[in-house]
């Protein structure tokens, strides 16, 4: 047995902290956020240039890792930082969906890893918590096109993005698993509307409504009615990234919160004499060190059968979900009202940490999931 | 035993049913129910509706403007009020400081200032904490020295509450460094537009400005604004702190908040079947509303327990923590049940003028924010980790 990260992947990840430590800065990261786009273009052109999307890529999406190791490895730094570029979305789990695409569809992900096109993938649709298979939007067949009608709620950084992957069903009804497809539109395609939201953890989410929206049958991803298992991993992958990224926030809010139980002081003595709050800083201690086991167990069994892989992932999504909400919730409290204020970072980070329970499936929802599994 | 209200006091319940019934606009009950912070014109002028009425300060002595209300008749209103989203009455003026005026000010000072909170004359904000000092509030080093027929006072409060509204603050402040801590320290009343103040905003993490920075250089204060004798104010602050009290369990308000929790987790899907159905989540409400309802009658055993017995004891402590708890977990739930659409944060969604998109459901717009902004409910007002040591010290004697 080897717990350690290859020297390969310790350097990777040593060099992706040290930049989004350093350079991309908190202070930084929240100008974009709150900006009309919801993060900096310049900040993604570094990213990319870091060579971040090639270690998230297989060698045959034209990168050169895309282990399950990798993913981790690179997401835990991209939580540490508190990156708020959409690297999981617009790199990640779109290049994995255009690699069953055409050739002209792959070239667009060709593109993304050159940094010069960014699409993004929207599937959900709010109409069940978090169900991978409930689409409701129809894509109906009419001569050489489709015509499509329905909306995808709560899409993070689609503004500003080229192409528009979407699932949507050609056949059955809501809720069964076949007769989704998917397809790729340029995002100014007509009959296309958007509704903008800030969202609570920074930068932008978007509702997208489609309304008679005819496109071409050439914007058909791979098999007609067949996508499920397509979504399915990129969401699978997806969620196994955002646990990555939970446990680098995770990691950032213990440094800070040890850091002022260290040096804030009340009644003479640092607040981190008192035995009440050593009691529940080691605790958030031991259960961050629960998290990371489960990941590296959610990334161990990763390739190995569905099964296997949804039981391990869903153990990590939902300890991540419940260690997050401890964790956001304690380190403020233990910060006093100091927790409480925007300008200080801890906030920040608790607020990406709890908004990523609300991402790919939250605690109770993998819980349930591990449940039926292991009955 | 018997833990029904008496015939009086369900009477008086409808009474209060009616009145906000006729007077609180649906405009302002939506936005309490969505956790909207309210304008200062929207406060002020509730206040009045209130006012009008006699029941702005009901639980005061008739002798001051008020209705001599007991526990009992201010936890109906409270519970009342709280059902169908009215405002909150701000508790600086009426709670805090008006106790330590009827106890420990002078008559000069009772007769100016209690009629004046009434008017909306002034609107009050609490100098307590300062950068250094929050929970050991007894080591505060903003200082008042005198000369000739006033104060100066020099130094920094912080997390002052709707400091950005006020015109008056009550502080406490150090005029003796000799003794103990406490013992060099009084309570005055100050100006907010004297010379030498400074109001900085503070914003709280989901972007609000509700709290403050206050700078004091060289600001003077006459001294009949002293209440009470001077290095005695540690006294009248823990006086005040046990009257801060009584609403603190907030029982009526997460009574409300479980109904539109439940109502929400019916209209969201799960599994093909209403969230509240779900065995996880159904749980979860359940427990919630279990420990509300035996708050409750906690709530009102400690409170009537007072009333025979003066003020409040240590126990209300206990009050404290499970109502900011119990608020808490409601929170959370909410922002649950709202699965990916509690990303969305629109605080002004209610804004007069607001054009913005439709939100469904509409709690989605502030949950997160409501969420977060709510975990002040454990800190403020002495937190609970100082609140289990009041417990544990004065009632356990450990
Ligand atoms: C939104 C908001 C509004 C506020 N409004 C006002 C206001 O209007 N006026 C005003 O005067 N103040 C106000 N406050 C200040 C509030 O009362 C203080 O934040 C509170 O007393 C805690 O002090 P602190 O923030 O300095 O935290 P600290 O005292 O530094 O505490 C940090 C942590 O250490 C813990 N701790 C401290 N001492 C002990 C101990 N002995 N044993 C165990 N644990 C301990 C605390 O519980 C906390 O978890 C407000 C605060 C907030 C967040």
């Amino acid at each position: 047995m080897d717990f350690s990260l290859s020297s390969e992947r310790q350097i990777l990840f040593d060099t992706l902290t040290k930049y989004f430590r350093n350079e991309y800065s908190l202070e930084r990261r929240n100008e974009a956020a709150s900006s009309d786009l919801g993060f900096s273009r310049d900040s993604w052109k570094s990213i990319a240039s870091l060579g971040v999307f090639d270690a998230l890529l297989k060698p045959e999406l034209g990168g050169f890792g895309g282990d399950p190791i990798d993913i981790i490895t690179v997401f835990e730094a991209i939580g540490s930082g508190l990156v708020i570029e959409p690297v999981l979305n617009s790199a990640l789990m779109s290049s994995m969906v255009l690699s069953h695409g055409s050739e002209q569809q792959k070239a667009v992900s060709q593109a993304v890893l050159a940094g010069e096109a960014r699409p993004i993938f929207a599937h959900f649709e709010d109409l069940e918590q978090y169900e991978i298979h409930s689409v409701e939007t129809q894509s109906t067949e009419s001569g050489n096109a489709f015509i499509v009608n329905g909306t995808k709620s709560a899409v993070r950084h689609l503004v500003g993005a080229c192409h528009l992957i979407f699932s949507a069903r050609t056949s059955k009804t809501s809720n069964e698993k076949d007769g989704i497809s998917l397809f790729m539109i340029p995002l100014e395609t007509s009959g296309l509307t958007f509704e903008t939201f800030e969202s609570i953890d920074g930068g932008i989410v978007s509702d997208v409504t489609f309304s008679n929206v005819r496109i071409n049958k050439d914007s058909l991803i791979g098999k007609k009615d067949q996508a499920i298992s397509i979504i399915s991993e990129a969401i699978e992958t997806g969620t196994l990234a955002l646990c990555a990224e939970a446990l680098g926030i995770m990691e950032r809010i213990k440094d800070i919160t040890l850091n002022y139980l260290k040096t804030r002081k009340q009644f003479g003595v640092p607040i981190g004499k008192f035995q009440t709050l050593q009691h529940r800083m080691t605790q958030l201690f031991i259960e961050i060190e629960q998290t990371r086991s489960a990941i590296m167990n959610a990334s161990f069994w990763f390739n190995d059968s569905v099964e296997t892989r949804k039981k391990y992932l869903s153990a990590a999504k939902y300890t991540v979900g419940r260690v997050g909400a401890l964790v956001a919730e304690e380190s403020i409290q233990m910060h006093g009202g100091m927790g409480m204020t925007w300008e200080y970072d801890l906030g920040h980070f608790a607020k990406r940490l709890i908004m990523i329970n609300h991402e790919f499936g939250d605690e109770d929802h993998h819980l349930n999931y591990y449940a039926k599994f292991s009955a | 035993m018997d833990l029904s209200f008496s015939n009086e006091q369900e009477n008086f319940r409808k009474d209060v049913r009616n009145f906000l019934r006729d007077t609180l606009k649906p405009n302002i009950s939506s936005k309490m129910k969505l956790g909207i912070l309210l304008s200062k014109d929207e406060i002020e002028s509730w206040h009045n509706t209130l006012n009008e009425k006699g029941w702005l300060a009901g639980s005061w002595p008739k002798k001051y403007g008020g209705q001599g209300w007991g526990v009992i008749e201010s936890f109906i209103f409270e519970e009342e009020c709280s059902a169908v989203g009215a405002p909150r009455i701000l508790p600086f003026a009426f709670n805090m400081l008006a106790p330590v005026l009827m106890a420990f000010g002078s008559d000069k000072q009772r007769g100016y200032w209690l009629p004046r909170m009434l008017n909306g004359d002034d609107w009050w904000c609490q100098g307590y904490s300062e950068p250094g000092s929050g929970s050991d509030l007894a080591s505060l080093k903003t200082s008042a020295s005198r000369e000739g027929n006033h104060y100066i006072v020099n130094g920094q409060k912080t997390w002052t509450t709707l400091g950005q509204h006020a015109n008056m603050i009550f502080c406490l402040v150090k005029t003796s460094t000799k003794g103990k801590p406490q013992e060099g320290i009084s309570f005055l009343l100050i100006d907010m537009n004297s010379d030498g103040i400074e109001v900085r905003p503070l914003r709280t993490i989901d972007g609000e400005h509700e709290i403050n920075e206050v700078f004091f250089t060289n600001v003077k204060v006459p001294i009949e604004n002293l209440v009470g004798e001077e290095n005695k104010g540690w006294t009248y602050a823990k006086y005040l702190l046990a009257h801060e009290r009584t609403g603190i369990a907030n029982v009526g308000l997460s009574k409300r908040r479980i109904g539109e929790l439940k109502q929400l987790a019916s209209e969201t899907k799960k599994d093909g079947k209403p969230l509240i159905q779900d065995p996880i989540f159904a749980a979860r409400v359940a427990k919630t509303e279990i420990d509300l309802a035996n708050l409750e009658i906690t709530n009102l055993r400690i409170l009537s327990r007072a009333q025979a017995g003066g003020s409040p004891g240590p126990e209300s402590s206990i009050l404290k923590i499970l109502g900011s708890e119990i608020g808490q977990e409601i929170d959370s739930l909410t922002r649950r049940a709202l699965g990916r659409r509690a990303t969305i944060h629109v605080p002004n969604i209610l804004d007069y003028g607001y054009n913005g998109p439709n939100i469904s459901p509409i709690n989605a717009a502030t949950a997160a924010g409501v969420y977060f902004n709510n975990r002040k409910t454990s800190i403020y007002g002495g937190s609970n980790e100082i609140q289990k040591n009041i417990i544990s010290k004065a009632v356990l004697e450990l």
